[in-house]
């Protein structure tokens, strides 16, 4: 027990090492960002008619702390994050990012694990049917509907149900509440509107993370199946279903559960396009927002880094998870 | 063995089979299991058809794919399909209508265009055309210094092309531009862009990846957190990070080198994992003992003894993950950061086809997409049947 204790407390702190690290990465990339905080509210403050001079930008930069090195403001950012979860403000729209935040970060959040979920409970008989099937025709077909969901892109996938339900239904299924919702507080019948919206972007983010989550199964599966263990509990006479789920799928599956960190990055990387297309209002669209039209640093880094932080927690708690079902994985641990 | 036990009775031709087979190099055996794979085979044959069809690019599309090559009197111009026969006749040389335009008191003084179906252009092939060069390096990199201007080899014959007017098997876009040219020359773009990425993140992984691996111990520990750190990062806000900071003015070309390199940059950890994990495996190989008895260095150990271990896998995952660049391209330039319209990749072309306008009326703007499809898909089953055909114990059942 002790072991385990010290095995958890060695996984969370290099969990916190690697986020330090993200948080570096993170950093340094807004950074490089062209131009500063304060030369973009000065232009804004600009355009809306106040004559600007240079005194008055180094002032705002003195006032925001960016006159200071680097590393000192990496440091007091990441303290600030780290112990009291604040984000600072926002360069554009000068509002505070975890209220900006706050619910949206949740939301995408929800969908995206939703959809990881979705994709295991079909990758995973899917890909053991699919390795274990002689037949080539199901074989092959099955692989082709998952493999169109990593073919077909994302957004074009979105466009077309868009296309489709505006023709047939008559409503175009963009946003993630209707429109007496949209700033209520949270309550059952929002909650059941925002299923009635959030189906779309999970059953897209879903489809091309079926695909790979079934690559991957089933490459796992093919190298346990011949293997010698397989062919001898078959010769003491398992067979069907039994067989491959007592033996070679367990196997398969630890290094499937390890990799659901990487896979929910894989769905967080298709976010902000699906969000584009449907007009989302969560972190996924705030971020294409804030990259790729307003220059927004400080906002995009606090989202780069939520998104990271629940991967590399995510990590920690399958790593958790698979010390506590495998029993090889436990054994190396006690010794 | 069970191919020993099934031949219980050795005849002739069999013992010879047998003996091929146990004679087999590597490669023979990775080829002969990959041929017996059937859908690996057709998908293996539509890769080298879009890949010919982006190689040959310029040869085979009518027109010019740039502006330079725009139909004026043709714009967002339906597909001509050719035919062999109408209401005149039947010809043995393929035509179209001729379009003609026109702009009078009767159309209210706006260009119209009309189909003349009484009129015929006929298709000629190995027909002139505009002028390409086979070694063509015109790039204009940030930097006098830089710029390269090469040009070789100028032909101007391409497959097909009308005696008079032209001819669009796939439609034009909004300036007239023929859509069956900017696809094949997409195609070349998003392959190059993706054979580029794939390169840059192969190196990466393969010296991070080995290093760690076959020196282990605290340096792996480092790479390894920072390998890890890197792989959580996801990689399109990362490349959208990236992308946010190159200039408007940057030329296409410049951006398509900027956009290939933070492909590589990104693409590596995941290759470097798999490297390092089988670098730990047989590096207490005893072969490896033995070189290292005879004084080998290390870095020959890794280059002659360990890698040629495992080709295979590599070369399996090179092509397992060039799907993933060339759909990163399309993410990337879809959302406006990668490349822009002018420039003919096929994530530029799809952007276009987001536009309710293309939804409802332009629909031959989808025709590119189809090809996207049909390139990642040929792409993925490919890789999956060399993975099958590289696994040695998988040829062992049948």
């Amino acid at each position: 027990m002790a072991q385990f204790v010290q095995f958890t407390l060695q996984r969370a702190a290099m969990a916190i090492v690697t986020l330090l690290l993200v948080s570096l990465i993170v950093f340094t990339l807004m950074e490089l960002v062209p131009g500063t905080c304060a030369e973009r509210y000065l232009a804004f403050k600009n355009t809306q008619g106040s004559q600007i001079t240079i005194a008055d930008i180094e002032a705002e930069k003195r006032r925001l702390g960016l006159d200071r090195p680097f590393l000192v403001r990496w440091g007091s950012w990441v303290g600030n994050v780290f112990i009291h979860g604040e984000f600072g403000d926002s360069c554009i729209l000068r509002l505070n990012i975890n209220q900006l935040l706050a619910d949206k970060f949740w939301i995408s959040l929800g969908i995206c694990l939703v959809a990881l979920f979705l994709a295991y409970l079909i990758a995973i008989p899917v890909g053991i049917i699919s390795a274990s099937s002689k037949s080539p025709t199901v074989n092959n077909s099955l692989r082709f509907i998952s493999y169109l969901g990593l073919a077909l892109p994302n957004f074009l996938l979105a466009l077309m149900i868009m296309l489709f339900s505006t023709m047939v239904f008559g409503d175009s299924l963009t946003g993630l509440f209707s429109k007496e919702f949209r700033d209520a507080a949270w309550s059952w019948p929002k909650f059941v509107d925002f299923l009635e919206h959030a189906w779309l972007p999970i059953f897209i983010l879903g489809w091309s993370a079926t695909a790979f989550a079934l690559q991957t199964v089933r490459a796992l599966m093919l190298d346990e199946i011949g293997k010698l263990y397989v062919t001898a509990a078959a010769a003491r006479g398992i067979t069907g279903r039994r067989l491959l789920w007592r033996y070679p799928a367990r196997h398969a599956l630890g290094p499937v559960i390890n990799s659901l960190g990487f896979d929910l990055n894989r769905i967080f990387n298709e976010l902000p396009v699906v969000a584009l297309i449907l007009t989302l209002t969560e972190a996924g669209a705030l971020l294409i927002e804030a990259l790729a039209r307003s220059n927004d640093q400080q906002l995009a880094g606090a989202i780069i880094f939520l998104l990271t932080a629940s991967i590399v927690f995510l990590n920690f708690v399958t790593d958790i998870l698979l010390a506590l079902m495998d029993p090889r994985v436990r054994r190396g641990l006690m010794g | 063995m069970t191919a020993e036990a099934v031949a219980s009775t050795p005849t002739k031709p069999d013992q010879k089979a047998k003996e091929a087979y146990f004679t087999a190099s590597q490669s023979q055996l990775i080829w002969h299991r990959f041929k017996s794979n059937r859908s690996a085979m057709i998908a293996g044959w539509a890769l080298i058809i879009l890949v010919g069809m982006g190689v040959f690019a310029p040869f085979l599309s009518p027109y010019n794919p740039t502006v330079a090559g725009r139909d004026v009197n043709y714009e967002n111009g339906a597909p001509e399909i050719p035919k062999f026969w109408d209401h005149n006749g039947f010809s043995a040389r393929p035509f179209i209508y001729a379009v003609e335009r026109e702009r009078s008191i009767k159309t209210n003084f706006r260009w119209v265009t009309t189909i003349n179906k009484e009129k015929r252009h006929y298709i000629h092939f190995f027909v002139k055309g505009w002028e390409y060069s086979l070694i063509d390096f015109v790039w204009d990199l940030p930097g006098e210094m830089f710029d390269v201007n090469f040009k070789a080899l100028t032909l101007d014959r391409h497959l097909f092309g009308l005696d008079e007017g032209q001819i669009h098997l796939f439609g034009t876009d909004a300036s007239g531009k023929d859509i069956f040219s900017r696809t094949l020359f997409a195609i070349w773009t998003s392959l190059a862009v993706g054979t580029l990425g794939v390169l840059i993140s192969f190196v990466l992984a393969l010296i991070i990846g080995g290093v760690s691996g076959y020196f282990g111990g605290w340096l792996d520990s480092i790479l390894q957190m920072f390998t890890d750190a890197i792989r959580t990062v996801p990689p399109i806000p990362l490349f959208m990070a990236m992308a946010a900071f190159m200039p408007d003015e940057w030329s296409s070309e410049t951006r398509f080198f900027v956009i290939s390199i933070i492909l590589g940059f990104v693409g590596w950890p995941t290759l470097a994992r798999r490297i390092r994990t089988h670098l730990l495996t047989e590096r207490s190989q005893e072969y490896v003992l033995a070189a290292q008895l005879a004084g080998a260095p290390a870095g020959h150990i890794i280059r002659r003894h360990l890698l040629p271990s495992f080709t295979s896998y590599i070369i399996v995952d090179l092509m397992i993950s060039f799907p993933y660049m060339v759909r990163s391209e399309t993410a990337l330039s879809f959302i406006g950061l990668g490349l822009k319209d002018p420039v003919n990749s096929l994530g530029a072309l799809m952007q276009n086809v987001s536009k309710a306008d293309v939804l409802l009326n332009y629909q031959w703007y989808f025709i590119p997409v189809l090809f996207f499809i049909a390139l990642v898909l040929a792409f993925v089953f490919v890789g999956d049947g060399l993975r099958d055909a590289a696994d040695p114990y998988s040829g062992v059942k049948k």
